[in-house]
């Protein structure tokens, strides 16, 4: 799967040969948001069901029609409160408790309370190929003591749960019990309770949804909103400078340039880096990558000025030793900051480290093992994600100056991720998650329970480290049910990431976004930074889409 | 007659061998369409759920023999499956709603380049030495010889983005008044840039193929003797000489007619057009086998119905075909 932007070779030849050109022109009717879809695709299937992430559904579905519990906001790192006004833990953390908006109704204008989510939430039970998050696992029952109160009991006090619990789309009942399988379930007519409901037109290359009439925040201004199909990126770009695209989250090469110079007024991108950070993945099941001393060298040879520069457009900045994006501020410990100094270029202390540990250079300046065995490595990255490949040059340049031989290794994407999960690659690129709490990052950097043996798939933990004293923080954390409770556990988990070393951080990842101010106004950037303007992340885009106005 | 009965007997094996050939490829290819899967959802998929959805999704853990087994009479029964990539919509739905879009395109753009080419071929040898023969050729060839990705980038930059002549994306205008021939005109304007950028990669080489079969064939003494006759010259021209220099340009011609649906997925990309070319890519992209064995047969059956086609032609060509028997 490419992610949106990572075509760059082609989408340059075309931005090159675009920026020249201009001739804006807006096809869409007025009032109309035209935004880009989260699939790349020629032709659309008719599927608006929330609950079939796995499936191929149509953006509003997620994005503008069907609305969960709250709304994680990685800006600022709180919860927006949404379908629910309110949430608490209760019973030790045994029990989540959340109080339903009241006034709330579905858009054929049956009111919505606490039975829908207890509903949905019995969905997931009784088929599991919906329940992707695997929330019954820790779930023990879900109930509405009165008709504004969802009480979440749970197995065992796992604070996690309130992330996935709280930004699960709900369903109506009174339309979905008498869906035979919801599984195969296309939802052609949606029934919700977000800003956009109706959809307008369907037509494989186009379609469009418009406003909810019912809808709990007053109707929206926005008339309607259209996606159409564009299957490569350079069609994005193409359609962003013809303005025939509002709102989108694609990467464009030499942005201020490209885009923002063909209409300065009006065109304009944000991309804070608040999407999770590349990390080099070391296998710490080969010789000599188990020993933290290599790992720490290897680092502090990389130049991340120079890679976020050469790599990333200057679109981000290098990593600090947490590991943590931009979206973990909150949470960022400064004392594991400061004593993480082997992400600083020193290519001095690097050398020291690898003598140290044995790795000496023999003939023509190149290290060996203590053995004499010749030292080699191959840095996997997927073939066509052009930045990910420049960041490896940068990488292998950089083990050339302290006598390490390395290699770039662009493969096929299939390839590459086949042997992250099987663990038979010596070194790779590759992304993190990003989760309201650090929990999940530490939990696959450094968790024993994620730690599977090579040649096995592991879904997380692709460089093989485990440390039993992380278990124990991670332990801790599951049981903390507010952040004051987390933060000192996250601050220690800092500090033990920052001492092994287990991957190694590059930089946070930018989260694209680019909007037309020409008909709309109201979108979030550096200046009012209120959410994330990607309209790839869901549910984050309805807070965007419900300030959005036609000017 | 029953040269084509044997050709059909033909191609009954043929379809057997390439259906199984479906089967066979996608699962040698690496990787398996659980860990695809895994891969679109960046690991977020917990275990319980990926083992409850690839009952949805139909893989099994089967042995071969019993998958190939079930394959084979699924196929019979034009059941292909449901695809991964756009669950939860049907492997013969997806296809049946780009097939249209491929067919007319390609398949038109296919036989005009045939059609002109050869006939500039035909008469490129009959002028030897024309502005047609020295001049036409070989900038057809030239812009033939160009990336297609490349030549159809900068005619979407030229004609759609700059001189704005014509739409840059999709096979028709989503927001039409009702009408059918509105509707009509939408998906000929939309159709124009790719059509004209398919016939232009291709043109060159029917026209040279032609060019130099027939400067063969107007070298035989038939030929002489068919103007030592006093036949009119047309007559000889087309009649004579270029009926039989047609031969090897009509196999040509089944190759790639067969081959439309897979054959203009750089089109299918450039021009945003809803094709089976996209689907292809993408299918084999994400690992969606069913999707990949129901393009693949489609595509199967379109190259055997095709080089059927062509083999009816040369026994109404060639009059050999014919006795041959």
């Amino acid at each position: 799967m490419p992610r949106p932007g990572q075509l760059g070779g082609k989408a340059l030849l075309l931005a090159a040969l675009v920026a020249t050109a201009c001739a804006p022109r807006n096809d869409a009717a007025n009032g109309v948001l035209v935004v880009e879809e989260s699939q790349q695709a020629s032709s659309f299937i008719r599927n608006f069901n929330p609950l079939l992430e796995v499936g191929d559904v149509r953006w509003p579905t997620l994005h503008a029609m069907y609305e969960p519990l709250l709304i994680y906001n990685p800006l600022g790192g709180k919860y927006v409160p949404w379908l629910a006004e309110h949430h608490e833990w209760a019973d030790g953390g045994h029990v989540l408790r959340f109080q339903v908006r009241a006034g709330v109704r579905w858009s054929d204008g049956t009111p919505f309370g606490a039975a829908d989510v207890v509903f949905t939430f019995e969905l997931l039970r009784k088929f599991p190929a919906l329940d992707t998050r695997a929330i019954w696992q820790y779930l023990d029952a879900v109930t509405s003591p009165d008709p504004t109160t969802v009480e979440f009991k749970l197995k065992r006090v796992y604070s996690p749960a309130l992330f996935y619990v709280s930004q699960l789309p709900i369903v109506p009942a009174h339309v979905w019990k008498d869906v035979a399988d919801p599984v195969t379930f296309t939802n052609e007519s949606p029934v919700a309770t977000g800003p956009f409901t109706e959809v307008i037109s369907f037509e494989p290359q186009a379609y469009q949804v418009g406003p909810n009439p019912y809808y709990w925040q007053g109707k929206p201004a926005i008339k309607a909103v259209r996606c159409m199909a564009l299957p490569a990126n350079d069609q994005s770009i193409i359609s962003l400078l013809r303005n025939d695209l509002d709102w989108a989250g694609s990467f464009v090469p030499a942005v201020e340039r490209i885009y923002v110079g063909e209409d300065p007024e009006h065109h304009h991108y944000w991309s804070p880096p608040i999407d999770g950070t590349v990390l080099l993945y070391p296998n710490n099941t080969r010789k000599p990558l188990d020993d933290v001393r290599v790992r720490k060298a290897i680092s502090m040879a990389i130049d991340r000025d120079l890679m976020v520069k050469v790599a990333m457009y200057g679109y981000t900045r290098p990593a600090d030793a947490t590991a943590l994006s931009d979206a973990y501020n909150n949470y960022r410990y400064q004392p594991a900051v400061d004593a993480g100094t082997w992400v600083l270029h020193d290519v001095a202390g690097a050398e020291r480290l690898l003598d140290e540990a044995g790795l000496r250079r023999g003939a023509g300046g190149l290290r060996r093992m203590p053995d004499g065995a010749p030292l080699h490595f191959d840095i996997g990255v997927p073939v066509g994600w052009s930045d990910w490949i420049r960041a490896t040059q940068v990488i292998v340049r950089s083990l050339r100056g302290i006598g390490v031989d390395a290699r770039v290794q662009a493969i096929d994407f299939d390839a590459w991720f086949d042997s992250l999960q099987q663990g038979t690659y010596d070194m790779a690129l590759g992304w993190t998650e990003v989760n309201p709490s650090p929990y999940g990052l530490y939990r696959h950097l450094m968790s024993t329970e994620t730690l599977h043996p090579v040649g096995e798939a592991a879904a997380e933990n692709w460089h093989r480290f485990g440390l039993p004293a992380a278990d124990k923080l991670l332990a801790q954390v599951e049981l903390a049910t507010s952040f004051e409770q987390e933060k000192p556990l996250i601050d220690q988990l800092q500090m033990l990431f920052v001492e092994n070393a287990p991957a190694i951080p590059l930089f946070p990842g930018p989260l694209w976004g680019e909007y037309s101010s020409r008909d709309f106004v109201g979108f979030p950037d550096a200046d009012n930074p209120y959410a994330p303007l990607s309209p790839h992340w869901h549910p984050q885009s309805l807070l965007v889409l419900t300030k959005v106005k036609p000017r | 007659m029953s040269y084509l009965l044997r050709r059909i007997g033909f191609y009954a094996v043929a379809a057997w061998a390439s259906i199984t050939l479906a089967f066979i490829i996608p699962r040698m290819m690496p990787g398996d369409p659980a860990t695809a899967m895994l891969v679109r959802f960046k690991g977020k998929l917990k275990p319980e759920a990926i083992d409850a959805l690839r009952e949805a999704f139909g893989f099994t853990k089967a042995p071969l023999l019993e998958q190939y087994w079930q394959y084979l009479t699924h196929v019979v029964r034009g059941d292909l499956g449901v695809s991964v990539n756009y669950f939860p919509e049907t492997v013969s739905g997806v296809i049946g709603g780009a097939l249209g879009w491929t067919m007319v395109l390609a398949g038109v753009s296919v036989v005009i380049s045939f059609l002109i080419g050869s006939l500039l071929g035909v008469l490129a040898a009959w002028r030897r030495g024309s502005w047609l023969d020295t001049t036409v050729s070989p900038v057809l060839i030239f812009l033939g010889a160009y990336p297609y990705f490349w030549l159809a980038t900068v005619a979407l930059f030229v004609f759609g983005f700059t001189l704005d002549w014509f739409p840059l994306r999709h096979a028709y205008a989503d927001n039409l008044p009702p009408g059918i021939l509105r509707f009509l005109g939408s998906a000929i304007t939309h159709a124009v840039m790719p059509a004209t950028t398919l016939v232009i990669a291709t043109i060159g080489g029917w026209m040279l193929g032609m060019r130099n079969t027939m400067i063969n064939v107007l070298g035989e003494d038939y030929v002489t003797l068919a103007h030592a006759k006093g036949l009119p010259s047309r007559r000889v021209m087309f009649r004579y000489a270029a009926r039989n220099a047609l031969l090897p340009n009509v196999t040509g011609f089944g190759m790639a007619l067969g081959f439309v649906l897979s054959g203009s997925l750089l089109t299918e990309i450039v021009f945003s057009y809803p094709g089976t070319g996209y689907l292809l890519v993408a299918a084999v992209r994400s690992r969606d086998y069913a999707l990949i064995q129901g393009l693949f047969l489609t595509i199967t059956v379109a190259v055997l119905a095709a080089n059927l086609l062509v083999d009816m032609i040369y026994v109404w060509l060639d009059p050999r075909a014919r006795r041959s028997s």
